[in-house]
Formats: structure tokens, sequence, C-alpha cells
């Protein structure tokens, strides 16, 4: 065998840019928001309904704000009316630009019917608040609650698809090895749903909601989604360790090849490790413990939620960085400007001014499963925009 | 790790839950990521190349006449020449590889059916193009790409990629890599008139041309001569070193700066 030194190459930028990680990453919320929001909206849990409320607050403001960094994301963003005058049923992006809109409309339209009730007893508030709910209650004719459900039933349907075209899309590209995989799409609804699940987390301590229920809910759920993680995981590497080709044995010469690789391999197995075994603590404490304890999940939920848009960062930027015809590996330092700290912090910062938005002029603490005005008590606190309720919010990147 | 264990776990993940997964990716790949139909271009021909290396110096000549004939910007290369040094082991006798590359104009491209808009697709000659008025600079094809081919052009925003100078062919001239070539390295032409040049050469040396990363059934229709196996898919080598530093440690900038 001889050896080999290149002298001459192009550097070869990336293609896609943080922005694509932001998209991903908040989309991935919304969806899994949105699941976690339907035992109690769609099929009429009662028991969820706190943690339904929290995670409604989640669902609509990712989902208005995923779009933009997906726009943002083109380099030609004013032309993306030719997604629809020139769409092509042969490509998972056009199949997506299909979906998404129609995915966003079904959000705004559920939450709506959810905060509707609440919106229309609070008609007579002071303020901002009651002006907000009279304009967006439209009218006082109550909704049956079929119309939420059907809505809610057909919006989950399309959030399927968000999860199967923002798998598909990376894992039908055979020039990155390491996208080429079916154990992809899988696992990035996997974190997806610990993300989502840390978020509702940390929202229901600093919206002051601080509900046990909700918590235990959501360890539950997160325990489940880390275990499902570490199976496609554990089944992804299994399935390649035959192969001297594949997305196993590129991640294996990256791991091998590159210090940086090897350090975030371990960084993202020990995070999830930790994570999966504090959540298991927390579930087999004796319930005399509990709300000592469940007072620290907000912790645990920016763990969760850091390991979400880790793994997206490492999938979509990182992978990018590995040479396809070249040796090694491409450099890639996260510019200032808006294609990259700016655009992550401007994502983030979009996302928390919605949410002060909606937190408001929505009473979104008394969203119910449909119904009237009387279903709804009338709105206490939620019209003073707090400043605690900021405090802590995931803006890590 | 020892085969028979390796098999066993392979085994195991077949068994594990997630496996019925599996069938899901050949929908994803074949049902959907079809190419679509071929538009433009002359049916009657269809476009290769033959690049012999035994020819190749490395002078980087369709490096440049390439950049000055498609005002590619600085940095951004439709073809490039790239250069390995090879020391052999035993003897220590240096040798120099070159690769020239460009797009492959494959049979079965990869970045055109990814084109949520079809602003790229290939014309009924083979060649691959991009309408860049339709283009809305996603960047999928440039991730789809096995060959690094593609690139954003930063100045018009859109992607950009080796077009086999389609406009120099349509006006009988030759692309501009093909003119330059000091060696007469590359040769394109006609693979359907079996008297053109390429035509004649593929015969010729069927069984030793080689094409870039056969594996991934992209059926690449350039077509190396005198080529070594080893640099067919991702070269092992140690990469090039983009900060070269002077004597006092200070970058000596040769590389581009955007």
């Amino acid at each position: 065998m001889n050896s080999a030194i290149e002298l001459l190459a192009p550097r070869y930028d990336i293609a896609w840019y943080p922005w694509a990680v932001q998209y991903f990453f908040m989309i991935a919320l919304s969806y899994a928001t949105l699941w976690l929001a339907a035992p109690a909206l769609v099929f009429g849990q009662q028991r969820w309904l706190p943690t339904a409320r929290l995670a409604l607050l989640a669902c609509l403001t990712t989902t208005l704000v995923a779009p933009v960094a997906l726009l943002a994301d083109l380099h030609q963003p004013l032309r993306f009316w030719h997604f629809y005058a020139y769409a092509n049923s042969h490509s998972w992006m056009s199949i997506g630009s299909l979906v998404l809109p129609l995915y966003v409309v079904g959000v705004i339209v559920l939450s709506w019917l959810a905060w509707r009730p609440a919106l229309q007893a609070n008609r007579q508030a002071p303020g901002l608040a009651g002006l907000a709910a009279r304009w967006l209650a439209f009218g006082a004719t109550p909704i049956p609650r079929a119309l939420l459900v059907l809505v809610g039933l057909g919006t989950l349907a399309l959030s399927t698809g968000i999860m199967l075209y923002t798998g598909a899309e990376l894992a039908i590209v055979k020039a990155r090895p390491l996208w080429h995989t079916v154990w992809l799409p899988p696992m990035l609804v996997a974190t997806g749903f610990i993300a989502a699940t840390g978020l509702v987390m940390v929202l229901n301590r600093v919206s002051g909601l601080r509900d046990l229920s909700a918590d235990r809910q959501m360890l539950k759920v997160m325990l489940g989604a880390c275990l499902v993680a570490g199976l496609v995981a554990g089944s992804w590497f299994l399935d390649g360790i035959n192969a001297h080709v594949g997305s196993v044995a590129a991640a294996m010469e990256s791991v091998r090849d590159s210090a940086e690789w090897r350090s975030t391999a371990l960084w993202g197995g020990l995070t999830g490790l930790a994570l999966f075994a504090a959540v298991l603590t927390l579930l087999t404490r004796p319930a005399s413990r509990r709300p000592a304890l469940f007072a620290w999940t907000w912790v645990l939920g920016l763990v969760a939620l850091h390991v979400g848009w880790m793994f997206r960062w490492v999938v979509l930027m990182d992978v990018q960085t590995v040479a396809r015809h070249s040796a090694g590996f491409h450099h890639y330092g996260i510019p200032a400007g808006s294609s990259g700290i700016l655009g992550i912090v401007g994502t983030f910062g979009l996302w928390l001014a919605a949410l002060l938005l909606v937190d408001l002029l929505i009473p979104w603490r008394q969203a119910t499963q449909g119904g009237s005005a009387t279903d709804a008590s009338p709105s206490e606190s939620n019209a003073q925009p707090d400043a605690k309720s900021v405090k802590g919010a995931p803006s890590h990147g | 790790m020892d085969l028979i264990r390796r098999s066993l776990l392979g085994q195991l993940a077949r068994l594990s839950a997630g496996a019925a997964m599996v069938p899901l990716s050949s929908i994803a790949s074949a049902g959907i990521n079809q190419q679509p139909p071929r538009r433009e271009g002359d049916p009657s021909k269809r476009y290769g190349m033959l690049i012999d290396l035994r020819q190749c110096i490395g002078c980087q000549a369709c490096t440049v006449s390439c950049h000055i004939e498609n005002a590619a910007p600085l940095g951004s290369f439709r073809t490039t020449v790239a250069q390995y040094e090879v020391a052999h082991q035993e003897t220590g006798e240096v040798a120099t590889f070159m690769l020239p590359r460009l797009c492959n104009h494959c049979e079965n491209p990869p970045c055109v059916p990814v084109c949520p808009v079809e602003a790229t697709y290939q014309q009924q000659d083979g060649i691959v193009v991009v309408n860049s008025d339709r283009c809305v600079g996603c960047a999928y094809c440039v991730n789809a790409c096995p060959y690094d081919a593609r690139f954003i052009n930063e100045r018009t925003q859109t992607a950009d990629k080796c077009t086999f100078c389609a406009h120099r062919l349509e006006a009988g001239l030759l692309p501009a890599c093909v003119e330059s070539c000091v060696g007469g390295a590359r040769i394109i032409g006609d693979m359907r008139d079996p008297e053109s040049q390429l035509s004649r050469m593929i015969a010729e040396h069927r069984d030793e041309l080689m094409v870039l990363q056969p594996e991934k059934n992209t059926l690449p229709q350039v077509f190396y001569l005198g080529m070594d196996e080893r640099f067919v898919t991702r070269p092992d080598a140690e990469p090039v070193a983009l900060d070269v530093l002077d004597p006092h440690g200070q970058e000596m900038g040769y590389e581009f700066r955007h």
C-alpha cells in the first residue's frame, strides 16, 4: 500500500446553512408538541389538559417560526412561489412544500378552536387582552367539539407527513453516506420528542404553571422517546457493522479520523445516557418526594432541548464537512452574519417574540377541548407580560 | 471483531423492532425519487467525455479556461484538477497523480430528481443543466451530487455546474476545457455516433476505463483512462493543507478569499 498526500483540492463550502438546523429543530418541536397536545385536545383525556395547554403554546409558536427559517435557507427566498408554480412530484422537498403550508394552517385552526372558548370568555377583559379576545373570537356561536377533533385528526395526519418528508429528504441522499440510512428518519422523530417534552417541562416552569402531573407525563414520554432513540441508534449500528460502505462505516471512519467527531460522539452518547438515567431516577422516586424533585425537571428539559438541537446540528452541519471525493474534512467556522450566528439567535428570538405575543394576547392557560365560553373560566393572570416568563427560556445555540 | 460475531450482531439487528421500516426506504428512493423525463437538447446525441490520465500533466489550463469561459466566482470551480503526491511505501519513490474532476453528466443523475422546482434537468443529449431563472437556490442538488460538481454561485445565488459548455457545443465549438488541454487528455463526443473519436476510444479501451464512485449507481458518463482504482472512491490520503504558514508563522494566504 502506498501513502498519498492531497496537494491540491478546492475548498468546498457547505450548501445548507444553520437555518436548516433551525428549521429541522423548530418543525420537530412543532410536530412532537402537537402529539403531546393530542391526548387531551383530540382524544378527550382530561388528565392531559395541563400538558396540552403548554404543548399547544409550544406547538403554535414553533409552527409559526419554522417556515421562516426554512425560507431563509433558500438562496433566492423571493422565488418561493416557484415551489407551487413548478412543483416536482419526484422531489421530497417539493412534496414537503405542499404538506408544510397545510400543516401550518391545521395547527393555527386547531389552536384557535382550542383557545376560542377562553377568548369568548375574555371579551370583557380590560386592555389589550380584551381587545384581542374580541377580535380573535369571531363571534359568540359555540363550535361543536367534533370539529376540533376533526381538525386535530387532520393535523395529526399532516404532521406524520412532515415527519416522513423531513426524514426522507435526507435519507435518500446517497452522496452523503451518513444521511443515507433508513434509521435517520425515526431517529429525527425520537430526538424531536425528547426535545419537545423538554420544552414542555421548561414552559411548565417559566409560565409559573408548575403542574406536577404535566411534569410526570412528560418524564414518561421522554423516557419512552429515549428508549426508542437508543433502540434506533443500536439497530443502526448493528445493521451496518458488517458493511464496508454505508452510513455506519462512514461514521466509524469519521470518528477514527477526526478528534472533533470523536468528542461529538462521546458527548452525544454521554448526554443521552445521562438524560435517560436522570429521567428514570426521577420517575422511580416515592410519591412524597416528587414535588421537591420535580421542581428541577426544567433543567432536564434544557438538557433534552440541547440533545434535540445538537443531533440536528451534527446531522445537518457536521456531516456536510465530511469530504465526498477529496481527503479529510472541510473546515467550517460558523460565520457571524445572518447565515450563521445571527440566523441561529434570530430564529430563537423570533420564537421568543411569538411566545410572548401569544402569552400577552391569548388566554392559553384556559385552552379547552372545544365547546363554548361557559367551559372556560375568565382569564385572571395571563395578560401580564411577566419578565420571569422569559427567564430560562431555551436560547442555547 | 471476528467475522462470525459481526454477522451475529447483524442478524440481531434485523430482529430488532425497527427492521420493519426497511421496505419504506425503497419506496422513498424508488417511488418518489425517480428521474423526471428528459427535455430539450438533441435526442439523436448522447454526449460523454473520456479523460486520458496518461496525457494529463496537471497544468490546470482546463481549470483556468473554464473559469474564464463560464465566469465562475473566485474559489468555485466547474472543473478542476485535484493533485496527489503518492509515495511507494517500500521504495519511497514519489509520483504525482492527477484527477481532473467535473460533472459526470450521469445516466442516473441524483441531482435531478431532488430539485423541487425542476430547475435542474437532463437534456435529451444527456447534458445536465440548470435553469438559473427558475432555481430557488435550495442547494438540495449541491448536497445530492456525490462528486462535488455543483456549487451555489455567490453572484447569481443559484446552483451552478459544468454544462459540457453546451453553448459552445451548440455553436460547433469544443468545451473550453477540451480546447485548452495541452496534452489532449480530454475527449468529448457523441456516444451514439460509432465513428466519433470518443466512441472509438471507448471501444478500444473498454476494459481499462473507470468511472468515479460506481457503487453509487449514478452511471457517470465521464470515463477515465489510466486511472488508479484507489482514486475511484474518496481517496485515502492526507488532506490538503489549506493554511500554509511562512517561517514566521504567518499564513501565506495563497487560498482564494471570497
